[in-house]
Formats: structure tokens, C-alpha cells, sequence
């Protein structure tokens, strides 16, 4: 369906999306950035190649990844409960001075927003395939 | 005609926005000066994750319902139509 230039961009493109995804993810803690954003990035990477190529694999690959979405929010609510029993306060920081919780929470809330966006994503983009 | 009349209020109202000097709030200092002690260089990342985490907790929980309606009502409407 789609010519081959844009095959071929997209999949050029796609692996550096996902690299800068995934530093947006982990360097939030030192420069702007963060798990939303990280998130975003990567789904818009897997975006990519679902628009250019719309293979199957993919697709079959996605069927499963809400449960990441589910996993991402459970452990962000983990971590809250850990602070509040070793802490004494909802999401209370575990150890002040280094970034160790925010990276956590911004590796969790990464995959969630993925898992999240790229569900909805493959839903729109999904169903007339799925049909036909 | 309508998107015109929108522009024109959305004008009127942004030249009644004054630029207020908030440089000496005292919740902003707070935040300059303590913000190495929760962990992180990034300041907007030290707000969203340390003093402000129940409200991105909350956010996450938007966002995770709002997907997963989507895709309940999806699945329903695709089960009724075959």
C-alpha cells in the first residue's frame, strides 16, 4: 500500500526515535524530560513503522501490550505504597538526595504511556485491517 | 465567521493578561533552593515526581482509564456488529 520511499524512511527513522525515546526516559532526572515525554517518543517510533508498513507481526506483537500499561500503573502504585509504609507518607521519596526513585518512576511511567498510546494507536490504526 | 469572533475574544481577553511579577514568591524560592535535596538536576522532574507525585499519580490514572475505555467500547461495539 505504501511506496517504497516511505518504507524506507520510516524505517531509517524509526530506530533513532526510539534511542531518543528511550534518553528523554532515563536522562529525565538531569535535563529536560522526563516519563511522559520518553513515552511518547517511543510510541511515536513504534507509530512509525505501524503507519509505513502495517505488518502483521507488529500487530501480533501489540495484542498483548496493554499488559504493560497495567503493569506500569501497578507499580507506580507500589511505589507510592513503599514510600508510605517505609516513609510514612504517599509516595514519600525513599532516598532523598539521588535520583534512584525518579529514574524508577520514570522507567515505569515510560513503558505505561508506550504501552498506552501504542494500544490505542494499533486500536485506530488496527481494526479495518483486522476485519478485511 | 465563528472562528473569526473567537479569535477577536480570545484578543481582547489576552490584552487584559497583565505580567505579573512573581519573581519574589516565596513557593518558587522554596523550590530553587531545595530541590538538590529530593535528588534530581531537573527541577520541573523534582515537582512532578517528588513534591507533586499524588498528582501525577492521578494523571497516570486519566490516562490509563481513559485507554482502557477506549478499548472496552471497541471491543463491544466490534463483538455487536458481527
Amino acid at each position: 500500500m505504501s511506496s517504497i520511499v516511505v518504507k524506507t524512511a520510516g524505517r531509517a527513522l524509526a530506530p533513532f526515535i526510539l534511542i531518543y525515546g528511550v534518553y528523554v526516559t532515563l536522562f529525565g532526572s538531569w535535563s529536560p524530560g522526563g516519563g511522559f515525554q520518553g513515552g511518547v517518543l517511543l510510541a511515536s517510533g513504534i507509530m512509525l513503522i505501524l503507519i509505513t508498513h502495517s505488518q502483521k507481526e507488529i500487530q501480533r506483537l501489540a495484542q498483548d501490550i496493554d499488559w504493560f500499561e497495567t503493569f506500569g500503573a501497578f507499580v507506580f502504585l507500589i511505589v507510592g505504597l513503599l514510600g508510605l509504609l517505609l516513609g510514612g507518607a504517599f509516595f514519600s521519596n525513599l532516598w532523598p538526595g539521588s535520583p534512584t526513585m525518579f529514574i524508577i518512576l520514570d522507567i515505569v511511567i515510560s513503558l505505561k504511556v508506550f504501552a498506552g498510546i501504542v494500544a490505542l494507536s494499533i486500536f485506530f490504526f488496527g481494526v479495518e485491517v483486522k476485519t478485511s | 465567521m465563528g472562528l473569526v469572533v473567537l479569535t477577536c475574544l480570545i484578543l481582547i481577553s489576552s490584552l487584559n493578561l497583565q505580567h505579573e511579577d512573581k519573581e519574589d514568591s516565596p513557593i518558587k524560592e522554596f523550590y530553587e533552593e531545595h530541590h538538590e535535596e529530593a535528588g534530581p538536576d531537573n527541577l520541573v522532574e523534582a515537582i512532578l515526581l517528588d513534591y507533586r507525585a499524588y498528582d501525577t499519580f492521578g494523571e497516570v490514572m486519566v490516562l490509563y482509564i481513559a485507554i482502557t475505555g477506549v478499548l472496552i467500547l471497541g471491543k463491544k461495539r466490534k463483538e455487536g456488529s458481527e
